[in-house]
């Protein structure tokens, strides 16, 4: 009988090492330039839990690349400093193409306007690739909270507290920038990620929030929260009825979008293998349903328009922060 | 409540394909229920893709299988080898791990199942009937009232132990401080993290327990047991006996109803859960000095509130599409993924699924009554293998438990100088529960708190208006001052004796 019970304490381990590593490496994919890409499986780091969009998002182009190139793309989630522990692995990595990751641009925009200089992810450690998608925000209030337009909040008497998904994300720079400009007293009140933040104003102990299309859109569509902004540069496709801040004339635009990164130097056949992998991923029903559950607005862009857009908001942040006197990181 | 709707989830269920998606879902979710750190959530990130080709219906009772199972699977190691694998278990360990040294490890495991079936079901029960009704309730459970809840538990935590209670508050103090490394979620300032980056997430609650139970005890076990022949323990009885499941019924029933009221709350309410069910049975039992030296309740207790609490996580799921805990969170993925949104809608759009997996709770769990109960067996034999070959097999599930949580090995090396803390601890007679659980509870009171300084414009008088949070706290006072009132009427009573032998109280003085 001992050993029936070391079998089982081995079979768990076992079946959890299987589990975590179950990739078969075929390289039959690729046949262009002199070295065959991927060599082997190709690890894919996420700065995120499992579950969130930033996982899922990973998750939906690792399954379309391994069905492109016939490798394993094994999602490794490293979770931490809103990312940066995931990009450090990248950036360290050999530049063969074989450690990759979707990043978030809060990270290399918003971020840095609330930690130390010490602590800032800088992209010129990587090569972007390719765009993904965007992932919109959204301001909503509940509907006890007597709001239901942008200009309710303008004329509001009381100071107006408004959840955030936390210090350094864009919930908190646009909704933060919402309501200096718009010269509300406001006070942000800092959540650990969308959900609690969603509980907070659904339960009336927050005014308003800014949170993520796709973790708010059921409870605007049954009712339960009324929207009152979106931050893109139009409008979201799957709230077509919210209008954005500029058309509400405020000079506010933030989104969230994700793109593919390599380790700075890699070979450009490789990075081409990859963004045309990506590419056809893009193209398959599979991702495209996957978007629109997940309520993200395609952004496959080049990866030199993705860096000259990180450029231009990490800047545009900059400077309405310090023109708006907001303070990320003191809350 | 739809009746009809209700129903046909339950032929749904029934269908073969779907009964064999929730056995292999609980079997899998058992299985790595025994190793700590791979949790739920992780393994449901990995089946995903599988989950692709097959029905949504059984997708999801397979995920949700995995993750009740692993509540099952989770006392084995708190009880056999002193490491729990989630906050939740910590309370476990006092007397489970104390009931193995005696022998009494078989009725440590049966009574842990038969809780923890009878908590899920009346949760499931809680589930069919009144979900909408609790999902409002938790919506007004705020951040004061999070503050408060904490503040009672870090209490609580202080007087569970049945050691020294100010050795007991030191270790909670430590705990408390602990908590406090990483990014200030406020500030964005850093906070003990020494210029590193791998401490700015703040330590995972898996790595400080696996150090400083699993990894305390085994160096503690090599120092005491160093030149002494190998004695097998005995594995006297290993069914609960008639006796055992009498003391434990009332424990079970109070569990069921702590675990599925707290278990509503997200973030905190299944470890709530099972602290103020064992807190419950120490404060009502006739002789409270039993617990932590094996009571049988003091097991009873928190595996079934912790079971009815991770039934219970399913409402915000199901009714709010708020995700409770990170397995929670999974499944909302993985339900997107499938192309159907959980939210207030569920209900009304997706009757068959909605149903189908609570109603495939009910027999999901049975299952795993059914298969734990021969299992304990078997598993009780682990206690009879000799510490040389058994003190490597629980490092070996330690490291790689506390790697697979975040795919890094500077945890695992945290987790050994925890393990080097937990050891000097007991040589010096303190207990590493009240210091994980204070760890625990740390950040949840001072995020709550902070919070709802900030909802209250910094006016703290909030916090007693507040009907919830008010309530809460005035528990906290009455229970805080509980001893001294104690102790005063004791000396009154003394006093009284004193000055009239002939009092009836004479009897009761010398015990008080």
């Amino acid at each position: 009988m001992r050993t029936t019970t070391h079998l089982l304490a081995a079979t768990a381990g076992v079946a959890a090492l299987a589990l975590s590593a179950c990739g078969v490496s075929n390289t039959a994919g690729g046949g262009s330039g002199g070295e065959e890409y991927p060599s082997g499986n190709v690890e894919m780091y996420v700065g995120a839990s499992a579950g969130g969009s930033s996982d899922l998002i990973s998750r939906a182009v690792s399954k379309g690349l391994a069905d492109e190139l016939g490798a394993s793309f094994p999602v490794i989630n490293q979770e931490g400093a809103n990312g940066a522990l995931a990009a450090n692995k990248v950036a360290k990595a050999k530049a063969d193409g074989q450690t990759i990751a979707i990043q978030n641009a809060s990270l290399f925009a918003i971020t840095p306007l609330a930690v130390s200089e010490d602590e800032v992810t800088n992209l010129d450690d990587f090569d972007v690739v390719q765009g993904v998608s965007r992932d919109d925000y959204v301001m909503v209030t509940g509907p006890k909270s007597g709001f239901k337009t942008l200009d309710d909040i303008k004329a509001a008497k009381k100071k107006v507290t408004y959840g955030t998904t936390g210090v350094g994300t864009g919930a908190q720079l646009s909704c933060g920038l919402t309501y200096a400009s718009a010269g509300v007293d406001a006070e942000a009140v800092p959540f650990d990620g969308g959900a609690p933040a969603l509980t907070a104003v659904l339960g009336n102990q927050v005014d308003t929030a800014c949170i993520q299309v796709g973790e708010a859109i059921e409870n605007i569509e049954s009712g339960k929260l009324t929207p009152l902004s979106v931050f893109g540069p139009e409008r979201v496709e799957y709230l077509p009825d919210v209008p954005t801040a500029k058309e509400q004339g405020l000079d506010v635009e933030v989104a969230q979008y994700r793109f593919m990164t390599v380790p700075k130097g890699t070979p450009d056949e490789v990075k081409d293998a990859i963004a045309e992998a990506m590419q056809a991923t893009f193209k398959t029903e599979e991702y495209q349903a996957f978007n629109e559950q997940n309520s993200l607005t395609p952004m496959e862009i080049s990866g030199d328009e993705v860096v000259a857009q990180l450029e231009e908001d990490k800047k545009r942040f900059a400077d309405m922060v310090e023109q708006y006197g907001l303070d990320l990181g003191a809350s | 409540m739809d009746v009809n709707a209700f129903l046909d989830g339950f032929g749904l269920v029934t269908e073969p394909q779907n009964l064999l998606y929730c056995l292999i879902g609980v079997l899998i979710g058992m299985l790595i229920g025994v190793l700590p750190g791979l949790g739920p959530a992780a393994t449901i990130a990995i089946l995903l893709p599988i989950t692709y080709s097959i029905d949504p219906v059984s997708a999801i009772i397979m995920l949700a299988g995995i993750y009740y199972g692993a509540q099952y699977g989770g006392t084995i190691t708190s009880v056999l080898l002193r490491l729990p694998g989630e906050a939740s278990s910590v309370v476990t360990v006092f007397d489970g791990f104390a009931l193995a040294k005696q022998g009494k490890a078989g009725t440590a495991l049966g009574i842990a199942a038969i809780g923890s079936f009878v908590g899920a079901t009346v949760s499931i029960l809680g589930l069919t009937l009144v979900a909408p009704l609790i999902a409002g309730w938790a919506l007004s459970f705020g951040d004061p009232e999070y503050a408060a809840l904490a503040l009672l538990g870090v209490l609580l935590v202080a007087t569970i132990g049945n050691g020294n209670k100010l050795k007991a508050m030191i270790a909670a103090a430590l705990g408390l401080l602990l908590a406090t490394v990483g990014r200030d979620s406020f500030s964005g300032a850093e906070r003990f993290t020494f210029g590193s980056l791998q401490l700015t997430e703040g330590i995972d609650f898996v790595v400080v327990a696996m150090g400083l139970f699993g990894v305390g005890e085994i160096l503690y076990n090599l120092e005491e047991r160093h030149g002494k022949p190998h004695v097998p323990a005995a594995v006297a009885n290993i069914w609960p006996s008639r006796k055992d499941l009498k003391q434990s019924s009332g424990a079970i029933g109070r569990g069921s109803l702590i675990g599925f009221v707290l278990g509503v709350l997200p973030g905190g309410g299944a470890v709530m859960s099972s602290l103020a069910a064992y807190a419950t049975e120490k404060r009502i039992s006739k002789k409270p000095e039993r617990f932590g030296r094996g009571a049988i309740e003091g097991v009873a207790a928190p595996e079934t509130a912790n079971n009815a609490a991770a039934t219970s996580s399913f409402i915000p799921l199901l009714t709010l599409g708020i995700p409770a805990n990170a397995s929670m969170a999974m499944l909302f993925g993985a339900l997107l993924i499938l192309g159907i949104s959980p939210g207030p809608q569920l209900v009304d759009e997706r009757p068959d699924l909605f149903w189908g997996v609570i109603n495939s709770m009910y027999i999901g769990n049975l299952i795993l009554l059914v298969l734990s109960i021969p299992l304990v067996g078997i598993f009780v034999r682990i206690l009879r293998v000799r510490p040389a070959i058994l003190a490597p097999i629980t490092a070996l599930i330690t490291i790689l438990g506390v790697y697979t949580i975040n795919n890094s090995t500077f945890d695992i090396f945290v987790m050994i100088v925890f393990g080097l803390i937990g050891y000097l601890m007991k040589k010096v007679g303190f207990e590493p529960g009240p210091m994980v659980l204070a760890f625990v509870l740390g950040s949840i009171v001072e995020d709550g708190f902070r919070r709802s300084m900030l909802i209250f414009d910094g006016d703290p008088t909030g916090f007693f208006t507040r009907p919830i949070s008010g309530t809460i706290l005035a528990a906290f006072v009455l229970v805080a001052l509980w001893p001294a009132v104690k102790a005063i009427r004791a000396r009154r009573r003394a006093a009284t004796a004193a000055a009239a032998p002939t009092d009836r109280d004479h009897v009761d003085t010398p015990t008080r």
